[in-house]
């Protein structure tokens, strides 16, 4: 162990990786940790022991033994939803994929983290990632998958090396590989490094450019699980829901379901970052109450006064000050037009301009857009647009009623979530501070003085 | 949907090899097909509230069209798995929140489907609103819908911008026989709607057929003949008289001619050309270079003249076609000037406009007018050239009056020429009376001003009378110029059966031109009252095709559907503004010098040179599309009502709609190279949709893989690496990414016919084109060289190859097992290895002497003589060739 030697941090990370401080201080000692519960108590670059000795693979033997329906419907009753953001129950996923009769199935750990500003996933696999390898493997013989790829952003290049790591020692240990443990199971995992556009993270783009095909996202159904990879079922899990399998047949899965909301319980890694006063990861137990997270962990605004709190990433929804009560579950978030997304919650003070930052958010998603769809790659520009009119002071009289419209058409005909998530920040934006929106557009002021462009064009008239 | 079926039915086993014959084939069929069942369960969905039946594995999509219900898709590829890019086929089920696209759903029974809800529709509209603003491209250029003989303005702009003016003539004389003409008399209503307005000024398309007209009637001066714009009909024996030798009588006999049909004309004054000989003035429209030039091309083509001869006066219908006249054109235009209806309009010195003119024409000075003061009413072509002629004149003072505001003039592009001359204008005043003196000559006239009211029934503002504003204009002259009306007093006498509408003008349909006498036909002025010079071209060209219909025995009412559709349909969709296109100002013609110009008869614009005529023409933004007609997208934007509400509302002239203001989403948008450099496709980026199908064929059929989703978000655009030119790519030319193309971006490119020549020196007779030619116009001879075959007889007759039943793998196991059976029987040997190409020596050796060889000479002798053909006798390698 390194924990305290120096170049190290206090829970085991290296300082040239440290990609953001993991909020431990601040952290309740009440919360439960589930995903990061071994982050710190083994050297990730270290020898396989030391991780088996912190517990990593410790229920294998155990799985081996355990006929696959019963590993699922251990998942199953855990109520674990896939962090990937859509909180789509894990077991129905696997079952859907177990019952298919296919000669060949796949596993795909989804760590491709699309969201430029995110960084969970990689301190996951950063830190646990015997747990990810751990997961796939435990996917794989639910399912039935005898192969299975881990993706990971390239860039990630301390996460990339850790995971190969662990995949090689379970196949040195002999957990994975051909006839593992001798219990007759095989299993290849094999670690995949891609680089692209945001949309690659989407399921059934990234399994295009899994194939060496042009990523392009393709509708669904047929879901993966039904029609996937060279189209054989296949799971596709981010790897936070995979790391949290582990530890649910280790534990069982009351004791999961116990922790946090009842109809999403668990844990989740969640990123606070913007004005925040100690931006960073941190674990958290779902149905937590924003404020707790926001105040509590991250010490609230780092100075001036709390505006909204843009949670889910560029695709996300805005939430008021007051949406601070509201309890950080998927139902709850998607019900306030926001979500979960990436997991992270964006604070925004006073100093900032919502319109703005919806703007920007929606041109990021225009531009990292696929272009496959009219909605999409037309849709979202001329969204775009009318933010910018609306930042510009250049406003149509009848922007405001085209932005509703279209918005609401390219949700109806989106192919993928990019597109139909894309227009969650501005929408939100409009259903919190229409206020806001109205200065821009009738009165030409940006209260928060961001729109330059907009007391020029004032001037002008 | 096909690999579903290949995924699902997994090859069974090897079977031990059987005798029967009849076995192995049922075998052959069931292992080797690679279609689907043809019998897959049934079930049955609700589509629209009807019951359909779809079979397993179908899409909803699927089911709809083959029930018949139409759901427009633009990205869909009928031999490919949806693709679903372009969110059309979008349809509801019950039951789930987000309607699913139907190319991609399967069907499943049970299934609720609603095709046309309004939200659906909304969805599509949308869909459609957000490719057009990003649709840099113009299906029908709106110049040439608005001209109403409708030129072909781009093509004879692009072949200016090449000084190729012969050309140029012959692609307006397709629509106008006298472009020089037109060129000088026209009021243009075609630069009304230029799209370059949206750069910054409409093209002079007027002034550009004038320079191209003219350059043609200078090499008529010097012998060459005048361009002909379609190929002469064989004659057919038809006599036409045509009555009046102005723009619409002669339009008429130009088409008439050309369609091989005998013209005479007969004309009441002495020289041809109405009211462009008689009206127009000399100053701008010369009569000898210009009209007489023109006109030529009518004779050339071998139509004759009568001149002094007038209907009513020296001949009737009845006499001319007792005299053998198939059909007869009347087109005599409106001579018969309105009256002021004010009292003292009697008076000494109140002078018709016409009369005034035709003197003044002939380039005599009108007695008396020198030193006068004159006063013109009217607003009129025929007001304006009274006024510019009587100060030519030498009129003292000319004041022109008119009721309305000057915009509404039709020529109202002259005024300030006029003005510039030394006349002076009054709008909004009409005449209450004409004052005159105790010998009843003129001395003055009374006005009262106008108040512009509700527009009418043309578009403009009504004006309306304001008592108590009378002012008196002193004057000894009046010319009137309010309009005139066609002179129908011959109708009755020797015409029975020809009528007048209620507004006295000559009764003819709008299609066909017929009048309520059977071979008479009325068109031009003296059908829809005093127009322009344009309007009576189109009229006696549509007269003509109307005539011609007759004489050739047609069914006058069948043939209006096909007769209006010739003409271009004005829909336009909203598509993208032109903004980035670079500005560059309109070449405007000069003038001579106003105190120059008002003592002369002289043509007193100067005309574009050479070089400016080229460069006006390369202003063009060519606003036109090949695809029209064919184009999916065009027809579900006027399907989904994505069109501009019209360039012509109810109301001529008074609204200009654009494109800017009608698509909701206009914005940026991209404008791309187009791509020729292909020898069968053309390519034009600015129309493709990015739906992917050319992509997805062309990689999944054809596996050339040339084209693909390039670049992210709004700049993706389906196109080769690096953007190349197709020509470079593995492109093996078998066009079926323009097949498949739902719009213009990708067509089949317009061949010009070109010699191919061979230097046989150099030939190695490698034989590599016989292969390639995918028409089989080369191919080895007899000798096995090449050899020179006749190409005057089609070689492949593509009707007799398309009726030829062709081998299915079904049909073809089938014809073996036959051919098998009858070998059989009649005891002949079976060497396996060479008389069967495919089946697999196992199944074989149970027929014959089993030198255990299954695969045969499959190419080995080269060229199309593929063995197992001779057993079918469907016309094998041999069969071909000479
Ligand atoms: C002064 C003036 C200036 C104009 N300027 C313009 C202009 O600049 N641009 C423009 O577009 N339009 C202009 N117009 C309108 C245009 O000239 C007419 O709309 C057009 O000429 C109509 O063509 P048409 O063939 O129907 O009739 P016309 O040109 O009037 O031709 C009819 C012919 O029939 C002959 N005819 C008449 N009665 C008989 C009969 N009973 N028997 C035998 N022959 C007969 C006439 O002599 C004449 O030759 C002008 C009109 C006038 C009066
Ligand atoms: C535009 C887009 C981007 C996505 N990016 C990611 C990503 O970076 N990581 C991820 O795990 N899931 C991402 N997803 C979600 C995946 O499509 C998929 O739902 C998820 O990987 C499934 O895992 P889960 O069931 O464990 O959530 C993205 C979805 C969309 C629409
Ligand atoms: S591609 Fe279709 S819609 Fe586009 S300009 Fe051509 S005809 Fe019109
Ligand atoms: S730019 Fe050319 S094609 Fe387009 S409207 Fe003008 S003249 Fe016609
Ligand atoms: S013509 Fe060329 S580009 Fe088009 S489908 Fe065929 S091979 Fe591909
Ligand atoms: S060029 Fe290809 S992608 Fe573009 S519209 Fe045509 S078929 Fe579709
Ligand atoms: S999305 Fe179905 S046809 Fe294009």
């Amino acid at each position: 162990m390194h924990a305290g030697s120096a170049g190290t941090l206090a829970d085991g990370r290296r300082r040239s990786d440290t990609a953001l401080e993991l909020l431990q201080a601040q952290r309740p000692s009440a919360w439960p940790r589930v995903l990061l519960d071994r982050a710190g108590r083994y050297d990730a670059d270290g020898a396989f022991a030391d991780a088996e000795a912190a517990g990593a693979w410790s229920v294998w033997r155990e799985v081996m033994s355990t006929s696959p329906r019963a590993i699922i419907r251990i998942v199953s009753e855990s109520r674990l939803r896939g962090r990937g953001g859509a909180g789509f129950p894990t077991g129905d996923k696997w079952r859907t994929c177990h019952n298919q009769t296919a000669d060949q199935k796949y596993v795909v750990a989804n760590g491709y983290e699309a969201d430029p500003g995110a960084l969970l996933d990689r301190t996951l696999m950063e830190l646990d990632p015997h747990a990810v390898v751990e997961g796939v493997a435990l996917a794989a013989y639910a399912v039935g998958a005898t192969k299975a790829y881990v993706v990971v952003k390239s860039t990630y290049r301390t996460a990339v090396r850790r995971l190969e790591n662990a995949i090689r020692g379970a196949e040195q240990a002999g957990y994975i590989g051909i006839d593992a443990l001798g219990e007759g199971f095989d299993l290849q995992i094999e670690l995949v490094e891609l680089q692209g556009a945001a949309v690659l993270g989407e399921e059934t783009t990234l399994l295009y450019a899994l194939m060496g095909k042009k990523p392009l996202p393709e509708q669904r159904p047929p879901y993966p699980a039904v029609q996937g990879l060279w189209e054989r079922p296949t799971v596709v899990n981010n790897v936070e829901t995979l790391a949290a399998v582990p530890w649910i047949i280790a534990n069982g899965s009351a004791a999961f379901a116990k922790i946090g909301a009842a109809e999403s319980p668990g844990t989740t890694l969640v990123q606070l970052s913007g004005a925040v006063a100690h931006p960073g990861v941190v674990e958290v137990p779902l149905g937590t109450p924003l404020r707790e997270i926001v105040e509590g962990v991250g010490g609230g605004v780092a100075r001036g006064n709390l505006k909204a709190l843009l949670v889910g990433g560029a695709p996300g929804g805005f939430l008021p000050a007051d949406g601070l009560d509201i309890p950080l579950t998927f139902d709850a978030l998607e019900a306030a037009g926001a979500g979960m997304g990436s997991g992270t919650i964006l604070v925004v003070d006073d100093s900032a301009c919502i319109v703005d930052v919806a703007t920007l958010m929606t041109r990021f998603m225009n531009d990292e857009a696929c272009g496959k769809t009219i909605p999409c790659r037309i849709g979202l520009k001329r969204l775009t647009e009318i933010g910018e009119r609306f930042t510009s002071g250049l406003t149509r009289p009848t922007d405001l009623t085209v932005l509703r419209d279209l918005c609401a058409d390219v949700r109806d005909s989106a192919l993928c979530g990019h597109e139909y998530a894309a227009t969650n920040p501005l929408l939100s934006g409009m259903r919190y501070f229409p206020q806001e929106f109205e200065d821009h557009i009738a009165r030409g002021t940006c209260p928060a003085g961001v729109c330059r462009r907009l007391s020029v064009a004032a001037a002008l008239a | 949907m096909t690999d579903l079926a290949i995924r699902t039915r997994r090859p069974a086993a090897p079977a031990a090899p059987t005798t029967a014959p009849d076995a192995v084939a049922e075998r052959l069929l069931d292992t080797q097909s690679p279609q689907r069942p043809q019998v897959t369960p049934a079930f049955t969905i609700e589509v629209d509230g009807r019951q359909v039946t779809g079979h397993a594995g179908q899409t909803i999509l699927e089911v709809c069209r083959d029930n018949g219900i139409e759901v427009p898709t633009l990205c869909f590829e009928p031999k490919l798995p949806g693709f679903g890019a372009c969110r059309m086929c979008v349809v509801d089920v019950e039951g789930e929140e987000h309607p699913p696209i139907s190319c991609s759903r399967s069907a499943e029974a049970g299934m609720v489907v609603q095709t046309q809800t309004p939200r659906l529709r909304q969805i599509r509209k949308t869909n459609l609103e957000l490719i057009f603003s990003d649709h840099n491209a113009y299906c029908l250029p709106p110049c040439q819908n608005k001209c109403p003989s409708h030129i072909d303005i781009p093509g004879f702009l692009k072949a200016n911008t090449e000084g190729n003016w012969h050309e140029s003539a012959r692609i307006f004389k397709r629509t106008i026989p006298f472009p020089s003409v037109l060129g000088r008399v026209c009021p243009a209503p075609c630069e009304e709607h230029c799209r370059r307005d949206e750069v910054e000024e409409a093209i002079a398309i007027r002034d550009s057929h004038r320079y191209a007209g003219d350059q043609v009637l200078k090499a008529q001066a010097n012998g060459a003949p005048a361009p002909v714009p379609f190929e002469l009909q064989r004659k057919s024996g038809k006599r036409v008289a045509v009555v009046g030798s102005g723009p619409a009588g002669m339009s008429a006999a130009y088409y008439l001619l050309i369609a091989g049909h005998d013209v005479t004309v007969f004309e009441r004054d002495p020289a041809a050309g109405g009211m462009l000989r008689y009206g127009i003035p000399q100053y701008r429209l010369p009569k000898v270079e210009i009209l007489e030039g023109e006109y030529e091309a009518v004779w050339q083509l071998g139509g004759k003249l009568v001149t002094n001869a007038a209907l009513g006066r020296d001949f009737t219908l009845d006499d001319l076609q007792n005299q053998g006249f198939d059909a007869v054109c009347v087109a005599i235009g409106c001579y018969d000037t309105n009256k002021l209806g004010v009292p003292g309009e009697d008076a000494d010195g109140v002078l018709d406009g016409l009369e005034y003119l035709k003197v003044a024409t002939l380039g005599l000075p009108y007695p008396g007018h020198a030193g006068k003061r004159v006063v013109v009413i009217g607003g009129g072509f025929t007001s304006m050239d009274c006024s510019r002629t009587s100060v030519r004149q030498g009129a003292a003072e000319v004041t022109l009056v008119y009721r309305r505001d000057m915009k509404d003039m039709p020529a109202a592009n002259e005024v300030h020429e006029m003005l510039e001359e030394g006349a002076r204008a009054i709008f909004q005043a009409a005449p209450t009376r004409v004052l005159a003196d105790d010998h009843d000559r003129v001395t003055g006239v009374e006005f009262q001003r106008m108040r512009l009211g509700a527009p009418d029934a043309s578009g403009r503002r009504r004006p309306e009378p304001m008592p108590g504003t009378e002012f008196v204009i002193e004057c000894d002259r009046v010319l009137l110029a309010i309009g005139q009306g066609p002179e129908l007093d011959w109708v009755g006498r020797g015409a029975e059966g020809v009528t007048a509408t209620k507004n006295k003008r000559l009764a003819a349909d709008a299609v066909t031109f017929a009048t309520g006498r059977r071979g008479v036909f009325g068109t031009g002025d003296v059908r829809i009252g005093a127009s322009t010079v344009v309007q009576a071209v189109a009229e006696g060209r549509r007269a003509a095709y109307g005539i011609d219909a007759y004489l050739k025995g047609l069914d006058l009412d069948a043939i209006k559907t096909r007769q209006t559709l010739a003409e271009p349909q004005p829909e336009f969709l909203s598509i993208v503004p032109y903004a980035d296109e670079v500005k560059e100002p309109r070449y405007r013609l000069t003038s001579m010098p106003a105190d120059v110009r008002n003592k002369s008869y002289v043509e007193y614009e100067i005309p574009y040179t050479q070089r400016d005529a080229m460069a006006e023409a390369k202003r063009c933004l060519q606003c036109t599309c090949e695809a029209i007609g064919y184009c999916d997208l065009r027809r579900q934007g006027i399907e989904y009502g994505t069109t501009l509400k019209t360039l012509e509302p109810q109301n001529r002239g008074a609204y200009s709609f654009r494109s800017v203001t009608e698509n909701r989403f206009t914005g940026a948008n991209h404008d791309y190279i187009r791509d020729d450099s292909h020898a069968f496709i053309l390519r034009e980026p600015s129309r493709c949709i990015d739906c992917g199908r050319c992509a997805n064929v062309c990689k999944e059929i054809v596996g050339a893989a040339c084209y693909d989703f390039m670049r992210t978000g709004f700049d993706t655009l389906v196109t080769t690496p690096l953007d190349m030119s197709l020509n470079t790519t593995p492109c093996v030319s078998c066009g079926r990414c323009a097949e498949t193309c739902p719009t213009g971006a990708l067509m089949p490119k317009p061949r010009v016919l070109e010699k191919y020549d061979v230097d046989e020196t150099r030939c190695i007779l490698c034989g590599i084109c016989v292969d390639a030619c995918p028409y089989d116009a080369l191919r080895c001879g007899p000798d096995f060289e090449l050899t020179h075959d006749s190409r005057a007889e089609p070689m492949v007759d593509l009707m007799a190859t398309s009726a030829i039943d062709r081998d299915s793998e079904v049909t073809f196991i089938r014809r073996e097992r036959d051919w098998l059976v009858r070998a059989h029987e009649s005891g002949r040997s079976l060497n396996a290895g060479v008389m069967l190409p495919v089946l697999p020596a196992s199944i074989a050796n149970g027929h014959g002497n089993g030198n255990g060889h299954g695969r045969g000479g499959h190419g080995q002798d080269g060229h199309g003589h593929d063995r197992h053909d001779h057993g079918g006798g469907a016309g094998g390698g041999r069969a071909h060739a000479r």
